[in-house]
C-alpha cells in the first residue's frame, strides 16, 4: 500500500473557548476523492483553512505529502493547489498576469508556464477575456480562474472548498473529469460540499463532520449500508439530526406549514 | 411566531422617515464594525492618545504662533491666515473626499442590498451623505477645531465667536462633500463608467495641485516685513474664504468685528442648507441607472493575451511586480505621493515667509525633506499587506516564506516613498540653493528617513491588517491613520534633534556628516527592529 498524501491526525482548532475542529484524524491516500460533508458551521472551512495553512492549528499535526504543514510549511504548500469557498482574486490583474504571478511564486519554468496558462484558459473557456481586469468577473468567472490556478503548477492534492458553487452545468462537468483525471494520475482530492449528488456521484469516500467532529467515514456504500438508508442524503440528515422526519426541526417545521394554511 | 404566509402591506415611511432610519441604522453598523476592529483595548487607547496629541499640537502651535505675531504686530497676516489655512483644508479634503463620494455610492458593498429595499434612491442618496459628511467631521474635530479654538484662545475673542464658528466648522464639510457628490453622480451618468471612476480621482487631485500651486505662487512674492506682511486673498466665492473671514473677524483683527464674523457664518449655513438639499435631490434621482451603469468595464484587448508571459522570476519579484501594477492600476493610492510633492511646492514658496521667523540652514531642510518622507510613507507603508485584500489566502496558502513577502512588502512601497523623497530633497535643494554635497546630505536624509517610515508602517500593518475595505482610500481611515504616522514623526523628531547635537557640537561639514551618519544609525536600529517584527506578525497571521 502507498504512502497517503495527506494524513491527519487529532486535529485540533479553537477559537477562545469555541472548539470549531475537535481532534479530527483521516487519510486521504493517492487516486482517491474524499468528500468533507458537513452543515453550517460544522468545521469543513476551518479543517480545509488549517491543512492549506491559512489557520494554525490549536492541536494535533497534518502532514502533505509526508510534510508538516505547520513544521515545513514551504514544502507542504509546494504539494497542492486551492480552491477556497470565496474565489478572492487580485482585482486589478488580468486572469494572464494573476496566473502569471501564481507560476512564479510556485517556481515554474517560464516555458511550461506559458503553455500551461494557454491551455488552462482556453480549457475554462477564458481565453476572450483573458486581457480584462478580474475586479469586472462574475463569481463563476473568478471561479474558473481560481480553478486554473490551484491546476497550473500540477500539484498531487487538491483542496477545493465548495467548487462548484458560481459554475455552469458544462463547467461544472468539465471540473469533475478533471479531478477523475487528476486522481487517475496518482494525485488526491479532497473537497467540501453541500451537494450531495456530486458527493455520491465523484467521492471515493466520504467523511461528514458534525461539530467539529468527524461523525461518519467511510465509502458511499459502507455509510449507506450504516443506516441501511436509500440515500447519501438520508445518511446525512439522519447522522447530524437534520431529517425532517422524526427530528424536532421537523416537528417545528410541520407545525409552520401548518399554521401558515 | 414564524410565519411562512405572505404577510400584509408593509407600513410606508415617508422620504425624510427612511433618510433618517437609514442614517441611523448604517452610523450604528459602522460604530459597531469600528469597535469590533479596533477590540484590542490598548491599540484603542493608543490611538485615542495619538489623535489627542494631535489635538493639543495644533492648538499649542496655533495659540503660541498667534500670540507671537499679535507680540511681532503682525496684524496683516493674523488677518489672512484663517483664510489660506480653511483654503489650505478645503483642497485636501477635495483629494479626500473625490474617492469617498465615489467610494460611499459606487464602490461600497452594502449598495446592491440597500438599493434592494423599499427605500427611495434619493433617501438612500441623503443618508450616504450626511454619513460621508460624518466622516469629515473627524477631520474637523481633529485638526481644524484646535485651530479655531487656538486662534480664538490667544486673541481674546468674545464668548459668542465660539458657538458660532463651532457650527461654522460642522457645516462646512457638508458644502464642500455636497458639491463633490454632485459632481461625482453626473459624472457617472454623463461619462462612460469607468472612464468617470478613474478619471475622478485624477481630476480630484489635479484640479487642486493646479489651484494650490498658483495660489503658492502668489504667496511666494510677498514683500515687506512680519508688520506689513499679509497673504494674498484667495477667492472670495470659496466658503472656506468665508469661514477665514469670520475667524479673523470675531478676533478682531479682520474687518467687521463680530457682526461680521456672525454674518459670515450666517452665510455659509444658509447656503448649504439652501443648496445642498435641492441639489443633492435633482441629482439622487439619477443615482441608480449611473449605480447600475457603472458595472459596464472596458476590455483590455491585446493581439496576444500571453504576450507578458515568459520568462520566469523569484518569487519576490512576482509578488513585488504585482503589488507594482496593482499600484499603477489605482489612482487613489498616488494622492499620497501627489500631497506629499505639493509640501515641497508649500515649503517652497512659503520660504519667503518663513525664513524671516526661523532662519533657513541645511540641517532644517533635512528636517523638512524628512517630514514629506514621513508623510509620502503613510499610504504606502500602512497598506502593503492590507492592499492584498480578501485576496490574502493565496500569499497564506503559497510556498512563499514571511521574509519573501516581507521583501517584497517593503521594496515596493520604499521605491515609492524613497523616489518622492528624492525627487522633493532635489526640488527644494534646487530652490534653496544648495550646493552638490548640500543636496547630497538633503536627498540622503529624506531617502533615510523614507526607509525608516515605511518600515514602521508595514510593522504596523502586519500587526493590525485590515483586509475588508471598500476602495483602498478607506484602508487608512481611523486610528490607522494617525499611529503610524506619530511614529514616523517621533523618528523624524529624534533624527532631527540627533542633526542639531551634532551640528551644535561640531561645526560645518563633520557636524553635517556626524549627523548624517547618526541618522543612518538610528534608524537602522529601528528598521531591523520593527522589520524583525513584522516577519514575526507575518509568520503569525491567520485569516
Amino acid at each position: 500500500m502507498s504512502a497517503p498524501l495527506l494524513e491527519v491526525e487529532s486535529l485540533t482548532k479553537c477559537f477562545g473557548a469555541t472548539v470549531a475542529v475537535n481532534a479530527i484524524s483521516f487519510r486521504v491516500e493517492p487516486g482517491e476523492i474524499f468528500g468533507f460533508l458537513g452543515p453550517n458551521g460544522a468545521g469543513k472551512t476551518t479543517t480545509i483553512r488549517m491543512l492549506t495553512g491559512l489557520l494554525r492549528p490549536t492541536a494535533g499535526r497534518a502532514l502533505l505529502g509526508g510534510f508538516d504543514i505547520v513544521a515545513r510549511p514551504e514544502a507542504a504548500k509546494r504539494m497542492f493547489g486551492y480552491v477556497p469557498d470565496e474565489p478572492n482574486l487580485y482585482g486589478k490583474l488580468t486572469p494572464v498576469e494573476f496566473l502569471n504571478f501564481i507560476g512564479d511564486v510556485y517556481g515554474m519554468d517560464g516555458r511550461r508556464k506559458r503553455e500551461r496558462i494557454g491551455e488552462l484558459l482556453d480549457l475554462f473557456e477564458l481565453s476572450s477575456a483573458a486581457g480584462e481586469f478580474l475586479e469586472g468577473f462574475s463569481h463563476g468567472m473568478k471561479q474558473k480562474v481560481a480553478l486554473c490556478a490551484a491546476l497550473l503548477h500540477e500539484p498531487r492534492i487538491y483542496f477545493l472548498d465548495e467548487p462548484t458553487v458560481g459554475l455552469d452545468p458544462k463547467s461544472a462537468r468539465l471540473l469533475k473529469d478533471i479531478l477523475r483525471a487528476v486522481t487517475r494520475a496518482g494525485g488526491a482530492v479532497m473537497m467540501s460540499t453541500h451537494i450531495m449528488e456530486i458527493a455520491q456521484g465523484l467521492c471515493d469516500r466520504v467523511a461528514i463532520v458534525d461539530h467539529g467532529r468527524i461523525a461518519a467515514i467511510g465509502t458511499v456504500d459502507e455509510l449507506r449500508a450504516l443506516r441501511g438508508d436509500a440515500t447519501l442524503e438520508d445518511v446525512f440528515l439522519g447522522i447530524t439530526g437534520g431529517a425532517p422526519g422524526g427530528t424536532a426541526a421537523g416537528d417545528r417545521l410541520r407545525s409552520i406549514v401548518a399554521r401558515s394554511r | 411566531m414564524i410565519q411562512f404566509a405572505p404577510a400584509g402591506p408593509l407600513r410606508r415611511r415617508s422620504a425624510a422617515s427612511q433618510t433618517w432610519l437609514l442614517v441611523v441604522r448604517l452610523l450604528h453598523i459602522r460604530i459597531l464594525a469600528a469597535r469590533r476592529e479596533w477590540s484590542n483595548s490598548t491599540v484603542h487607547t493608543a490611538a485615542m492618545v495619538a489623535g489627542g496629541v494631535l489635538f493639543g499640537l495644533i492648538y499649542m502651535g496655533t495659540y503660541v504662533g498667534t500670540r507671537a505675531l499679535e507680540a511681532a504686530g503682525a496684524t496683516g497676516l493674523l488677518a489672512t491666515v484663517p483664510a489660506w489655512a480653511f483654503l489650505v483644508y478645503l483642497l485636501t479634503d477635495i483629494v479626500i473626499a473625490f474617492g469617498q463620494a465615489l467610494g460611499d455610492l459606487y464602490a461600497s458593498r452594502d449598495m446592491p442590498l440597500l438599493l434592494a429595499l423599499p427605500v427611495r434612491v434619493p433617501a438612500l442618496v441623503a443618508a450616504k451623505f450626511v454619513l460621508g459628511v460624518l466622516q469629515n467631521e473627524i477631520y474637523i474635530l481633529v485638526f481644524v477645531l484646535p485651530f479655531v479654538l487656538g486662534y480664538l484662545g490667544a486673541l481674546d475673542a468674545s464668548w459668542i465667536a465660539y458657538p458660532a464658528l463651532i457650527v461654522g466648522i460642522t457645516v462646512f464639510p457638508a458644502i464642500l462633500y455636497a458639491a463633490l457628490v454632485v459632481v461625482t453622480i453626473v459624472a457617472l451618468r454623463i461619462v462612460p463608467a469607468r472612464l468617470a471612476k478613474e478619471g475622478l480621482w485624477l481630476v480630484g487631485a489635479i484640479v487642486p495641485t493646479c489651484f494650490w500651486i498658483a495660489m503658492f505662487y502668489r504667496v511666494s512674492h510677498i514683500a515687506g516685513d512680519v508688520t506689513t506682511m499679509s497673504l494674498p486673498a484667495p477667492p472670495s466665492w470659496l466658503p472656506s474664504t468665508w469661514l477665514g473671514w469670520s475667524l479673523s473677524a470675531f478676533g478682531g483683527v479682520g474687518t467687521g468685528g463680530v457682526p461680521a464674523g456672525l454674518g459670515w457664518t450666517a452665510l455659509l449655513v444658509f447656503e448649504t442648507f439652501a443648496i445642498c438639499p435641492p441639489a443633492l435631490w435633482l441629482v439622487s434621482r439619477s443615482f441608480a441607472r449611473g449605480w447600475s451603469d457603472s458595472f459596464a468595464g472596458a476590455a483590455r484587448r491585446r493581439t496576444d493575451p500571453l504576450a507578458g508571459v515568459g520568462a520566469r522570476h523569484s518569487s519576490i519579484v512576482a509578488l513585488a511586480t504585482k503589488d507594482l501594477l496593482t499600484f499603477l492600476r489605482t489612482p487613489q493610492l498616488w494622492f499620497n505621493h501627489i500631497g506629499a510633492l505639493m509640501f515641497v511646492v508649500y515649503l517652497l514658496v512659503g520660504h519667503a515667509v518663513q525664513t524671516p521667523i526661523l532662519p533657513l540652514t541645511i540641517q532644517l531642510a533635512m528636517v523638512q525633506i524628512g517630514f514629506v518622507a514621513v508623510l509620502g510613507a503613510v499610504t504606502p507603508g500602512m497598506t502593503s499587506l492590507s492592499l492584498e485584500h480578501a485576496a490574502i489566502w493565496l500569499l497564506k496558502s503559497s510556498p512563499l516564506r514571511p521574509h519573501e513577502v516581507l521583501v517584497a512588502k517593503v521594496l515596493v512601497p520604499f521605491g515609492q516613498t524613497g523616489t518622492i523623497a528624492a525627487i522633493g530633497g532635489g526640488l527644494l535643494s534646487a530652490g534653496y540653493g544648495f550646493t552638490l554635497p548640500q543636496s547630497f546630505a538633503v536627498v540622503a536624509f529624506g531617502v533615510i528617513m523614507a526607509a525608516c517610515s515605511i518600515s514602521l508602517g508595514v510593522a504596523f500593518d502586519t500587526r493590525h491588517p485590515s483586509f475588508n475595505w471598500e476602495n483602498p482610500n478607506s484602508i487608512n481611515r481611523g486610528p490607522r491613520m494617525v499611529i503610524p504616522f506619530l511614529n514616523g514623526l517621533g523618528m523624524l523628531f529624534v533624527c532631527g534633534a540627533a542633526l542639531w547635537v551634532c551640528k551644535t557640537a561640531v561645526h560645518g561639514t563633520p557636524g553635517l556628516l556626524l549627523g548624517l551618519a547618526t541618522t543612518l544609525l538610528l534608524t537602522a536600529a529601528a528598521i531591523w527592529e520593527t522589520l524583525g517584527r513584522a516577519s514575526r506578525n507575518l509568520s503569525a497571521l491567520e485569516v
